[in-house]
């Protein structure tokens, strides 16, 4: 995907609905209740947070290229797409963002080391000046290093071929592989800037960031199936583990394939209130958790609206002045901050 | 105590570069030292010795954050496992784990502005300082190019920490700045050591031209006809990107470095520079440290820098090697006006002085919208704490009037008639060097001395994602 595709997209999904702004900050990763309801609400978990890094300046220029397309009209603040536009079809994208929350680049730098370490000493050479500064980051890689033995020939060649079996695997295009390969450093060869691989491979900078996420999400996706024990070394504290207890996550495993509460309750031989409780986690855990299944806007915002006007969260002093709603609507509304989605 | 044994112990070198000895016996003898020692000449290696004999630890105190994670990584790289920096930036986690293992380190590096807390200051006294290093000691001068109100905040430091015998180190200084190092840092009696800033294998060429044009066609057909590795300072980022976008046209295997790039692509830049994957980098002034690369043959001024402390400092990276190398200073008509415009940009203009004097408090909201700029802001909030309005503008007066001063002699450089070697020398307060084959433009060149070199360079590595990691993994 091209950056205007993935501001495309994420427009497409809020098209109407929210300001021209929305996208930037989800681009980003802003950790606000807004943002992160939009995303459970829109289905843009892809998008969250792919370059945290992502300057307004671009942000405006991919505006106005989209602009001077007609894809985008011009309308002060909030975001109205031109037809052509919402017709328009965008290449599928391997993109995970929710799930990677920016620890993607962790495992990069990771990675980066190591191959540096290891090109290094398979060629003689003992000292050399280290790609990744973090020195948080130094600290692991060489703990990992020296964990794994890496100056034996065999871990070498095992590590090697570790990651061209992965990478070849991954479900990315051979061009983005190019692209990630390239930000790799070893032994009298340098990574490559985002302004060189913008102009080998005549793309704007940007379009080169999304393309190196793009395959890094890929490539993960693999690593995750852990049949690539010495890669999967280094995704430690990478993928975002679960806050939820054992029980509370087989619910949700079941809620997401599409079971509804009652089934839940009766698949798992549990009673309705401890599934009740489940959701209650889920909705506290999972910022992204819609209860629109559950309630409608206006029960959700009654909800809130009564809890801050009388400064409680006891049920029961809800529940007197909202008879219609029930205990369960109202644990959940309160687990969840802010609006309704 | 024998040094030289020493040294080959520590770090397996044989002998000292010029200079390095006689600071290090002096410092192990107890005196205060003033060095200075041109950038590249190992100016480390004098407290790094010390370290391995003095009993207490080494602070060392640095003025740019860079500079300080750039030393503490040449330490490591040297082995020295021994070595911490703490500075502002440091997770409040991480800082925490550092102050309660102080004392396992050997080497601290300390940024200036952490030294007016009491509690780091405690923590430094409980240790036993054996030696104070102030690195890039000009910066504590306001009348030097680089000047750091920060950097003041040492002198007013080292008396908590008990005055502890002291090392400064600088490349440049002329004697009105190595005056005010002596008294700011309170050097009594220092023993000082000023290696002659004259590189007798740097050729001075400087180039004038009627026009923009006609300097940009002289430059470009130089790049091309001499080959690298060498360096061209910009003025500005823009400048650098534009410069290195003409010569990547011309098939020139070229890329610019500035400030503004993100940290990584900075370094990769550095590395493809230091493996000959790239012949020339145009970059501000922000390249040159972390570079540690012993053949530079060119340094290539497109515009006149800003200071003459300066220019010899970035002229300074060619020919570590100690082989010919040529320094060219391109101008055209006209160019003394941007460098002007530049470097009173910098200085605090007599309004926003009053507006922090009459709303300290928020300062915050006038640099965000954009009534106040964030440099100017660091210089007065310095001189609010100590002096009252009138005695303020007065220092900025000063302080415009020495940068004026830096800016004619800048002007003088391109402008006087006579030798650049001698021209340089005197602005540094040294006596004029020998005259060494191909000096200067004014003495004469050889041309033909410098148009060499372009085999050395790898062909760049084709081929998709699988081919490079054969390269990078060659097993």
């Amino acid at each position: 995907m091209r950056f205007d595709e993935v501001v495309l997209a994420i427009m497409k999904a809020v098209d109407g609905q929210r300001t021209i702004s929305s996208p930037y900050h989800l681009i980003k990763g802003k950790k606000s209740g807004q943002t992160i309801q939009d995303i459970g609400y829109f289905r843009l978990h892809p998008f969250f947070a792919v370059l945290p890094k992502l300057d307004k300046k671009e942000y405006l220029a991919s505006i106005e290229r989209l602009q001077a397309q007609g894809l985008l009209m011009p309308h002060d603040d909030s975001v109205r797409l031109h037809r052509s536009a919402l017709e328009l079809k965008l290449p599928p994208t391997p993109l995970n963002g929710w799930k990677y929350r920016g620890n993607e680049r962790r495992f990069f730098a990771r990675l980066s080391l190591v191959v540096q370490t290891m090109s290094n000493f398979m060629q003689g050479h003992k000292r050399f000046d280290p790609v990744v500064t973090d020195e948080a980051v130094q600290a692991w890689a060489k703990s990992y290093l020296k964990r794994v033995d890496f100056r034996s020939s065999a871990v070498q060649a095992a590590f090697k071929n570790q990651i061209e079996q992965s990478l070849s695997a991954a479900k990315a295009t051979e061009a983005h592989k190019d692209i990630l390969m390239k930000r790799l450093s070893g032994y009298g060869i340098g990574g490559h800037t985002w302004d060189q691989l913008a102009a080998e491979h005549h793309i704007l900078p940007i379009d080169v960031k999304i393309a190196a996420i793009e395959a890094l999400h890929a490539w993960l996706d693999e690593l995750e199936g852990m049949e690539y024990p010495l890669l999967s070394g280094l995704l430690e504290g990478i993928i975002q583990q679960s806050a939820l207890t054992e029980s509370a996550k087989r619910t949700q495993n079941l809620y997401e394939r599409g079971f509804s509460l009652g089934q839940i309750a009766e698949l798992r031989q549990l009673k309705t209130s401890t599934i009740e409780d489940h959701f209650v986690e889920m909705a506290m855990n999972d910022p992204a958790f819609s209860s629109a299944s559950f309630m409608d806007g206006q029960l959700f915002e009654s909800i809130h609206r009564i809890s801050k006007e009388m400064k409680t969260m006891r049920l029961r002093d809800i529940k007197e002045r909202l008879p219609e709603a029930s205990y369960f609507q109202i644990r959940l509304a309160l687990a969840m901050k802010g609006e309704a989605t | 105590m024998n040094l030289e044994k020493l040294l080959y112990d520590a770090y397996g070198y044989t002998e000292f570069r010029p200079g390095q000895k006689q600071v290090i016996e002096q410092v192990l003898s107890g005196r205060d030292v003033l060095a200075l020692l041109p950038t590249g000449m190992g100016k480390s290696l004098c407290y790094q010795l010390p370290g391995k004999v003095l009993p207490g630890a080494i602070v060392i105190v640095s003025p740019l954050l860079s500079l300080m994670q750039d030393q503490v990584a040449q330490l490591k790289k040297m082995g020295e496992k021994s070595v911490v920096a703490i500075n502002s930036f440091m997770k409040a986690e991480d800082r925490e784990r550092v102050w309660n293992t102080l004392g396992d380190y050997k080497f601290i590096f300390v940024a200036p502005e952490m030294l007016v807390q009491p509690y780091v200051l405690g923590k430094l006294n409980a240790l036993g300082i054996s030696l104070l290093v102030a690195d890039e000691a000009h910066c504590i001068s306001q009348w030097g190019f680089d000047f750091r109100p920060d950097y003041l905040r040492l002198a007013e430091a080292l008396p908590k920490l008990g005055n502890p015998q002291t090392l400064a180190l600088t490349a440049t200084a002329t004697d009105k700045v190595t005056d005010e190092i002596k008294h700011y840092l309170k050097l009594s009696d220092p023993f000082v050591y000023a290696h002659p800033m004259d590189r007798q294998n740097i050729s001075y060429d400087i180039r004038k031209f009627d026009n923009d044009k006609e300097k940009l066609e002289a430059f470009l057909e130089l790049v091309a006809d001499y080959g690298g590795p060498g360096i061209i300072y910009a003025g500005t980022r823009r400048k650098s990107q534009e410069l290195a976008e003409k010569l990547l046209a011309l098939g020139i295997r070229a890329s610019f470095y500035h400030g503004g790039m993100e940290q990584q692509d900075r370094i990769f830049v550095q590395q493809q520079f230091a493996n000959k994957e790239l012949e020339w980098v145009c970059a501000t002034n922000a390249f040159g440290m972390g570079v540690h690369i012993p053949d530079i043959r060119h340094v290539v001024h497109f515009q006149l820098p800003s200071s003459i402390e300066g220019y010899v400092q970035e002229i300074g990276r060619a020919g570590r090697d100690n082989l010919p190398s040529l320094a060219t200073l391109l101008y055209a008509a006209g160019d003394e006006r941007l460098v002007e415009s530049l470097i009173m940009d910098d200085l605090p203009e007599p309004h926003e002085i009053e507006m922090i004097y009459e709303r300290a408090g928020e300062a915050k909201q006038l640099i965000e919208q954009g009534m106040m700029r964030e440099t100017a802001y660091r210089i007065i909030s310095y001189w609010r704490e100590r002096l009252p309005l009138e005695g303020t503008l007065n220092q900025i007066e000063q302080l415009k009037k020495e940068k004026q001063r830096q800016a004619a002699s800048v002007r003088g450089l391109v402008h006087s008639s006579g030798c650049i070697r001698h021209y340089l020398s005197k602005s540094f307060d040294q006596e004029n060097p020998a005259i060494p084959p191909n000096c200067c433009s004014f003495h004469g060149i050889d041309h033909s001395l410098f148009k060499a070199g372009k085999s050395r360079l790898k062909a760049p590595s084709q081929g998709g994602w699988k081919e490079r990691l054969e390269v990078l993994l060659p097993i």
